[in-house]
């Protein structure tokens, strides 16, 4: 009788198993909550295999760029702006990987473990999230990519908020056209959000790489003086060869040549500096990591040149060879420069009730000294003033660096990177249109019109 | 002995007081109201009448434990309250979708297992007569449980969830295994409890085997599983031979492998687990959904009727827990579980202070089938186990298994030594 009763110490194991097994739900509850109310069998959110309920997203002027009403998901009432927004927002379905919609979707259910996906199903505020987006910007971003594909990006430097974000090819999301899935050359790769995950061949923005290796690197860049014949020959040896100048400048300093985007002089600086010294300074500029966007980080833009010849070196100097480059990357360099070399990471969601989310304005890793930041800033906005022209853009005091990157077979992709020095209007600006032609013919007007938007909202 | 029980008696008579009851009384009803109150509001709900229909349940409640308390002076009431409170959750949820008619029919369930919990008690208090009749409870059921299957198998075919485990009678549904879990502990703990010859011990060991034997032919795993555990704790309380236990439970856990080498449905569900989200609208979507609904209901829940969970089968029976989460909230949820395992600990301590190991092992094993039949349920419908599709006790919508829930109880309750108060009255 008496060990009978010592034994029901096995129901006790069992109570504790049971406990055990409940911890483990509990932890998994707490651990992947999110992810399960988000995941697309989800009924209360998912209709037809999109988010149908889900709370409202604004621009940073309260600007409604999507809602639901009734069980059924609404964009902004203008069709340019829901084109210009569309990556950022995100489709319904989860195609565009780092949309809103599918980044963000706990925070767009106002989820956590306490109240569940109560706050959305009841409307309220928790669910809201509010970007900094200017809806107005991005418009005319869009409206002046004039049907190019590629990609516009604003953002405010000292703060880190991302003004302007578009990616082309786009489309309505609220009429989504029905030859999205067979037109593959008008569509070609249009759930990409080029800014955050594309890359492509810089081009002669990369000279600005080139420019602060040399700066750092050579005593007396400024001193020296270089000769431009229209080609510059790397030497006589089997990896050597000829660099191709856009022009044939003559006589330039290096002020000059960065002006004029001379390909002589940078290949020739480039190979001076050597694999080794370029490949620390891209590193230093945080080109191996990827830009921290909120929750998103973006592609790596790559730059290799560890099996370089002396011709491979005096053409990754310019921009081409391999290299490949993420525009938000660019962006971030631009702004650690009008920054004097503070850069400070872009972010893209205001403020929703998940109080995890990046509100404040955070530094990045990248180094560059105040004294490089303020001549190379110099040098770039040397190139409006003294080349490009400030009538090219009124009123914004602008700094900048054209690239026209050469792609095998096809346009060059028009570039623009560069920034406005107005004290309110501390904005860097990145223009990639791919396949889009010549930086100074086509990306200059892009940025400028999205510029003057952006100095329209002051 | 017997003098300190009735002092023990006595004491505890003073320790229950009305007020205690009176208060759990009007909690539970209040939680009752308070669960029901979408559902009156629901379109499926059934409205005014589902209220009257609350109004007929939450009196019975009161009425059952004024009548037991005055009546038949019983004095405490653990287990009723939280066979009540677990009842009422079921039935709240079926009315949610089922309407009155749903509830009623779950309602008629709750009073016959009220009734067959208070006839098992009564017969309970006397040991001798459990024991004079436990051969032929074992034979019958033994009978019963093989004719049923052989019904099930060969005339009705009722082949349902990949079981022939269903019979309808006039539009109830009626699990055999249900009814024979009764007569399993019964004659499990009846035949162990005295006469420890070797006779008794193999046909003890037959009668279980015979029942799980028609459990497999049945394909009821899950059941089987839980039958299974039940003999294991029989065996073990009344031997204490671990090695032996150890022994037996290696020759099934090689049985149990051949088993899923042969049976590919069976296989299946192993290879959907721990891989559910592998296949979210495919073979994990029972267990998806569950999770799914589970973490949107937050502490709170959405209210009863608006589930999602509804759209998905089996929702008010096996996959029920994961419609608690999102309806009633975590903290009900949570509540649940305290209970089930308060079960387990209530059985160990009546256990412990039983008058005859006959009641010591019964309560033990009964208290062990819920507890483990609970696990198996709410573990495989979040995909911490494999799915066995078993239903969760007295939650879960059926006839017979809330029948055998509450009998069940009355093996616990009879190892209380306040269950019989009259014997130790005077």
């Amino acid at each position: 009788m008496k060990s009978t009763t010592k034994r029901t110490y096995v129901l006790i194991i069992l109570v504790i198993a049971f406990f055990f097994g409940l911890g483990f739900f509990t932890y998994s509850l707490a651990a992947h909550g999110d992810e399960w109310v988000t995941h697309r069998a989800n009924k209360h959110i998912f209709k037809n295999g999109g988010i149908s309920v889900a709370g409202t997203i604004y621009d940073r002027n309260g600007t409604v760029l999507a809602e639901s009403e009734d069980g059924v998901r609404y964009y902004n009432s203008d069709s340019s702006v829901r084109k210009a927004t569309f990556h950022a927002v995100g489709d319904l379905s989860g195609y565009i990987a780092t949309g809103v919609h599918t980044v963000y979707r706990a925070n767009l259910l106002g989820y956590n473990i306490v109240n569940g996906i109560y706050p959305v199903l009841a409307g309220n505020k928790d669910s809201d999230i509010t970007l900094t987006l200017d809806a107005s910007v991005c418009k005319a971003a869009y409206e002046a990519m004039n049907g190019k594909k590629g990609t516009v990006l604003v953002y405010n430097y000292k703060t880190g908020e991302i003004i302007c974000m578009v990616s082309a090819p786009t489309y309505d999301p609220q009429n989504v056209p029905s030859d999205v899935k067979t037109n593959t050359e008008k569509y070609e790769g249009v759930y990409l959000n080029r800014a955050l995950s594309g890359v492509f061949t810089p081009g002669s923005t990369f000279k600005t790489v080139t420019a602060i290796a040399a700066i750092e690197n050579i005593p007396d860049i400024y001193e020296r003086s270089f000769t431009c014949t229209g080609k510059y020959k790397t030497g006589n040896g089997a990896g050597d060869g000829e660099v191709i100048c856009n022009g044939v400048h003559g006589k330039v300093n290096f002020e000059r040549a960065f002006n004029v985007s001379c390909n002589c002089v940078f290949a020739q600086l480039a190979v001076e500096l050597g694999p080794n010294v370029l490949t620390r300074t891209v590193r230093k500029l945080g080109f191996s990591q990827g830009v921290p966007v909120g929750k998103i980080t973006t592609v790596r833009s790559s730059f290799d040149v560890s099996d370089a010849t002396n011709l491979d070196m005096g053409w990754a100097g310019i921009g081409q060879y391999t290299t490949l480059v993420n525009p938000m990357q660019m962006l971030l360099l631009m702004g650690t420069i009008a920054n004097g070399g503070t850069g400070i990471n872009p972010y893209l969601v205001e403020s929703s009730s998940e109080l995890n989310m990046q509100k404040t304005s955070e530094s990045t890793a990248i180094s560059l000294s105040p004294e490089t930041a303020k001549e190379i800033g110099d040098l770039l906005r040397s190139n409006v003033k003294n080349y490009y022209s400030d009538k090219k853009f009124p009123d914004l005091q602008m700094c900048g660096k054209t690239g026209s990157a050469q792609v095998i077979g096809d346009n060059s992709h028009a570039w623009f990177v560069g920034y406005s020095q107005r004290e309110d209007m501390p904005y860097a600006v990145v223009v990639c249109l791919e396949n889009g032609g010549m930086g100074y013919n086509d990306a200059i007007p892009v940025a400028n019109k999205t510029m003057q938007a952006a100095l329209r909202t002051k | 002995m017997a003098k300190e029980k009735m002092r023990y008696s006595d004491r505890v008579r003073k320790k229950h007081s009305h007020v205690g009851k009176t208060f759990i009384l009007i909690a539970l009803t209040a939680f009752q109201w308070v669960s029901f109150l979408p559902v009156f509001f629901s379109d499926k709900g059934g409205g005014i009448l589902t209220a009257a229909l609350l109004c007929v349940y939450v009196s019975f409640e009161w009425m059952y434990v004024v009548f037991m308390h005055f009546a038949i002076k019983k004095v405490n009431f653990e287990l009723e309250f939280i066979a009540f409170f677990f009842s009422g959750i079921g039935m709240c949820l079926i009315a949610g979708e089922y309407g009155t008619k749903g509830m009623l029919k779950q309602m008629i369930m709750v009073v016959a297992g009220v009734i067959a919990y208070d006839v098992l008690l009564w017969f309970l208090k006397d040991v001798k007569r459990v024991m004079a009749v436990r051969k032929y409870v074992g034979f019958f059921a033994l009978l019963f449980f093989g004719a049923a299957f052989v019904y099930i198998r060969f005339v009705a075919k009722t082949y349902i969830n990949g079981a022939y485990n269903w019979i309808y009678i006039g539009g109830i549904s009626l699990q055999p295994s249900e009814i024979v879990k009764i007569a399993f502990i019964f004659v499990g703990a009846a035949s162990l409890d005295k006469l420890l010859t070797a006779k008794n011990i193999y046909l003890y060991i037959l009668f279980s085997m015979g029942c799980i034997g028609i459990l497999f032919l049945m394909k009821d795993f899950g059941t089987a599983l839980i039958y299974f555990f039940t003999f294991i704790v029989v065996a073990f309380m009344r031997s204490g031979d671990l090695r032996s236990i150890i022994f037996i439970c290696a020759g099934a856990l090689i049985g149990a492998v051949l088993i899923f080498t042969f049976l590919p449905h069976v296989a299946a569900r192993f290879e959907t687990y721990r891989h559910v989200w592998d296949d979210p609208f495919g073979r994990g979507y029972q267990q998806i959904s569950v999770l799914i609904c589970a973490a949107s209901g937050g502490l709170r829940g959405l209210g009863v009727g608006n589930g999602k969970l509804r759209e998905v089968y089996a929702d008010v029976t096996d996959l029920v827990f994961g419609l608690i989460c999102e309806e009633l909230g975590l903290i009900i949820a949570f509540a649940i579980v305290i209970a089930f395992a308060f079960i387990c600990v209530y059985a160990v301590r009546c256990a412990r202070s039983a008058p005859s190991s006959f009641y010591s092992i019964s309560a033990c094993a009964a208290a062990a089938m819920i507890l483990f039949q609970t696990c198996l349920n709410i573990f495989g419908i979040t995909d911490l186990l494999p799915l066995t599709g078993v239903t969760l006790p007295f939650i879960s919508q059926g006839g017979s298994s809330m029948i055998s829930c509450w009998a069940l109880f009355a093996f616990i309750k009879a190892a209380d030594i306040r269950a019989y108060p009259k014997i130790y009255k005077s």
